[in-house]
């Protein structure tokens, strides 16, 4: 956490503590005889319009205006927060007069709020807590209901009240501590949210009250003599304004510091020069990935999600790319089609498509070929279709990206038609939102499909639907692939799918690829022991029930330093720890990365 | 057409009790109203006088027949009477908010102007000197309190420089130029913070929508930057400026209070704390009224603009 801020707010709250014992002239004693002095010996600031010293009056208003801020931010988030706490607690009538008074609140505007009470209780430091207070309240019921209902449905508090623990228990010691953060943060942006109100206020004389020292008084009264000494109303505008920005300062670094999103580096995306010699046998199929590694630089260092992955794929071809979450296939699926988020680089390798070099091609050149030449399918139908625009809209901008002067309209209807979509007039005009999770996969086949794409990616393209629109969506790509002889790099973790549609599989594991072969090969007599246990792990109607493989995979800052399955596996011998076992021949074509594949 | 209809009738629901609870409000606060305002000087007011202001107030009747009785006169736009002038206060309303609703509309558009082309150049550059400086600025905006940035305008354009006049108000029909003219300095003042908190939002926003999946479809799709950027990313990211602008409006009809005394704008604010100095109730509940009902009304244009930018919410 950034500590800047906290010190320049610990410096102003020890000013204005301090204020009493530093050798400074009371803030209300008048002389009127130096009325608008400028700076002296006695008077470092100068006096004011009755000659009373402002370098005094700007530390005592500094004492003022903070001790208003913060017993208001205090009383409002004792008070904002148990509305909160107790709403979404109780449920049922409590949590709706809780609530519905904070939203009626949240109808008037802050400033007015202020007023209005102002208006009925009269001015005054004495009523200017209640009133901040008020106005602030709304904001910590919200962010101290929304802390509750999130924590009420996390497994501990319902273990704690299967326990047979009180409520008022399990609120103070489960569920207070959890949104301290958020309500931490909430207190210091109504602190300085309060300051400005308050000196705002005061500076239309409905705040504190004269003879008083505050900020927003001090610019009012210095307003009259601007002309005269303008000095007098630089101060505390420059006061006020300081121990804003520090305040805002800390509120940003308090919200950071709360919700740790990792700011990585932005970084060039692709390193031209860290590229492999061009010195490799002709290339082999449509896509042809030689030795390809990720990094990714974090603020534990550079990780390597993927490591020296070689694959090809010939045309009319499926090849699975087989793993767990987290073993780095769609970071691979990404790497080919030059779209890695931009914490990641690609760091070695080749990857060529049809004989040409992708990673020596510029953006523009990448572009040309992406969507055209390679498409690809992604998991999440309904988040990768834009919400906004209508399904045809998406469809013809694929085509006319590559293609500007293609009849867009009639081959987005042909391309609905194609990929089984019933009456595509009318649904070309649909919003995604509109459609059903099947269809919209669908309708991003057809996207992927409106450039005869020689080579298609499939992320995990079945993953989010259910089995029976699983079934149609893979006999239509199996399909549409025979149909027009696209090389299929299918990336799924699912080996059921994987025996149904591909011609070879790549088995992944923490970053590399460990066994690779025809799939009826590899699933028949696994060479490798994490193939075997994935194997097991699947269940299947006739054998036997399914097994779990102990343990997790390593984290790719954490690897092991031989084998990565190494802890895990069941076959383990010393050799496996001492060095990185290289991807060994079975057969030709079939090659696994086990060291003891002869005897498990 | 349903999805609008039953927006309308929440706002309707809203505005319901917002009145409700102005006229509580008023009720119950300590003290009787006429006693507070016949006390001048701490001296006992005169019994009859009380009295006669209770029933000119209608404070007499049951509180029921007052509630509803207010409720009828606010369904026929009647507002009551000014306790300084006795003048209708609907009148004084009328004449006063489009003063204010100018001021905010011209600090909107520069807010909107200035705020969604940098929020979004600087999210692109993220992390380079644009993206730090353009922050930078933000953040010291956002800093310094609406009624400092006035005053310093006045005392250094108005008082030092001499360009333009340190505050009024003219006419448009009986003065175009001079009216502009007068209209730049609060309207500069207000535009600022708001310039500030739209850049922000539509930076935060660009950023969170460049990392959705559909960007990446985009790209896939070999659709050029600039053609994402406009068709997938803009749409998207403004979703969230757009509540934020319209909630900080809102928040605005009340805060220009400071803006219109700074540069003495005869709005709406500022009859507002004229009422609220002399404590004239109907004046004081009419103008809260107003300014409530707009900003439950702008909420509703809220949602309808989010129904035209997304097509998910007319539903």
């Amino acid at each position: 956490m950034n500590r800047a801020p906290i010190y320049g707010v610990a410096i102003i709250a020890a000013l204005a503590l301090a204020v009493p014992l530093l050798p400074l002239p009371a803030p209300v004693s008048m002389d009127v005889a130096h009325r608008l002095a400028g700076p002296s010996a006695q008077h470092w600031l100068g006096q004011d319009e009755f000659g009373r010293d402002v370098l005094s009056r700007l530390l005592w208003g500094a004492r003022v205006s903070l001790s208003v801020a913060l017993f208001s931010a205090a009383i409002a988030c004792i008070v904002g927060t148990a509305f909160g706490v107790l709403g979404g607690f109780l449920r049922g009538i409590v949590e709706i007069l809780t609530l519905r008074a904070v939203d009626v609140l949240l109808c008037f505007p802050p400033l007015l709020l202020a007023l209005l009470v102002v208006t009925l209780a009269g001015p005054g430091a004495t009523t200017l807590v209640p009133v901040l207070a008020l106005v602030y309240l709304p904001g910590f019921t919200r962010v101290a209901y929304a802390g509750v209902l999130t924590a009420r449905s996390q497994d501990y508090v319902e273990a704690m009240r299967v326990l047979g623990a009180g409520r008022l228990r399990i609120m103070l010691r489960t569920i207070l501590p959890n949104i301290g953060g958020p309500v931490l943060v909430q207190i210091s942006l109504s602190t300085a949210s309060a300051v400005v109100l308050e000196s705002g206020l005061s500076f239309l004389g409905l705040g504190v009250v004269p003879p008083a020292p505050s900020w927003g008084l001090m610019i009012g009264a210095a307003r009259a003599t601007m002309v005269q000494a303008p000095l007098l109303l630089l101060w505390p505008c420059l006061a006020l304004t300081v121990t804003i920005l520090a305040m805002n300062a800390l509120c940003d670094a308090l919200r950071d510091a709360v919700d740790p999103h990792p700011a990585w580096k932005p970084r060039l995306r692709r390193t031209v020069d860290a590229l492999a010699p061009g010195l490799l046998p002709a290339p082999a199929g449509v896509l042809d990935v030689r030795d390809l590694t990720v990094a990714i630089d974090t603020p534990l260092g550079t990780i390597h999600p993927v490591r020296n992955i070689s694959l090809y794929v010939e045309a009319g071809e499926t090849l699975a790319l087989v793993g767990e979450s987290g073993s780095g296939k769609s970071m691979t699926s990404l790497a080919i089609s030059g779209l890695l988020p931009q914490a990641a680089r690609i760091s070695s390798g080749t990857i060529r498509l049809s004989g040409t070099d992708l990673l020596r091609l510029l953006e523009p050149a990448l572009r040309a070929i992406r969507g055209a030449a390679a498409a690809m399918i992604f998991q999440d139908p309904s988040s990768s279709l834009n919400p906004v625009h209508r399904i045809g809209a998406q469809i013809a901008e694929a085509i006319r990206a590559h293609r500007p002067n293609a009849d867009a309209a009639a081959e987005t209807l042909s391309l609905l038609r194609r990929v089984g979509i019933p009456d595509p007039e009318r649904r070309a005009r649909a919003y995604p939102h509109e459609l059903s999770g099947g269809m919209r996969q669908r309708v991003m086949i057809a996207i992927a499909i409106a450039n005869a794409p020689s080579l298609l990616i499939a992320d995990e393209p079945t993953t989010a639907l259910d089995v029976t629109i699983q079934a149609q969506i893979l006999t239509l790509l199996a399909d549409l692939q025979r149909e027009r002889g696209i090389a299929l790099l299918f990336i799924t973790h699912s080996l059921p799918v994987v025996a149904e549609i591909a011609d070879r599989v790549a088995v992944m594991y923490a970053g590399e690829i460990v066994e690779t072969g025809r799939t009826a090969d590899v699933f028949g007599a696994p060479k490798h022991p994490y193939t075997a246990a994935l194997l097991k792990s699947a269940p299947d109607e006739d054998g036997p029930p399914p097994e779990g493989i102990p343990g997790i995979v390593p984290a790719p800052h954490a690897l092991p330093p031989g084998c990565t399955f190494a802890p895990r596996c069941t076959h383990r011998t010393p050799d496996c720890d001492i060095a990185r076992p290289p991807l060994a021949d079975v057969e030709p074509g079939w090659q696994t990365r086990c060291v003891r594949w002869r005897t498990v | 057409m349903a999805w609008l209809a039953r927006r309308f009738g929440i706002s309707f629901v809203l505005i319901w009790v917002v009145a409700s609870i102005v006229f509580l409000a008023i009720r119950f606060v300590p003290g009787d109203p006429a006693e507070l305002l016949l006390s001048q000087g701490g001296a006992a007011p005169d019994p009859g006088a009380v009295a006669e202001l209770r029933e000119q107030l209608g404070l007499d009747r049951p509180v029921w027949s007052q509630y509803l009785g207010d409720l009828w006169r606010l369904a026929h736009f009647d507002l009551g009477r000014s306790m300084q002038d006795d003048s209708p206060v609907v009148e004084a309303i009328s004449r006063r908010l489009p003063r204010t609703l100018e001021l905010i509309a011209a600090a909107a558009l520069m807010a909107v102007l200035i705020g969604i082309p940098a929020g979004t150049a600087a999210a692109l550059r993220r992390g380079r000197l644009f993206d730090r400086l353009a922050s930078a600025i933000a953040a010291l905006a956002l800093a310094v309190p609406i009624f400092v940035v006035g005053t310093l305008m006045v005392m250094l354009f108005a008082q030092t420089l001499r360009w333009v006049p340190a505050g009024g108000y003219v006419a448009l029909a009986r003065d175009p130029a001079q009216h502009l003219l007068l209209l730049a300095m609060p309207a500069v003042t207000i535009g600022l913070g708001l310039a500030a908190v739209v850049f922000r939002m539509t930076r935060a926003a660009v950023l969170d929508v460049m990392l959705r999946d559909y960007i990446r479809t985009a790209h896939a799709k070999g659709v050029a930057p600039s053609r994402v950027l406009r068709h997938h990313v803009v749409r998207n990211a403004l979703m969230p400026v757009v509540t934020v602008l319209a909630l900080h409006m809102g928040t605005l009809l009340g805060g220009t209070v400071l803006v219109e005394y700074v540069f003495n704008w005869p709005g709406l604010s500022g009859l507002l704390v004229s009422a609220v100095n002399a404590r004239d109730y109907p004046e004081v509940v009419g103008i809260v009224l107003v300014i409530s009902i707009l900003f439950v009304g702008l909420n509703l244009l809220v949602d309808i603009i989010y129904g035209l930018i997304d097509p998910r919410v007319r539903r």
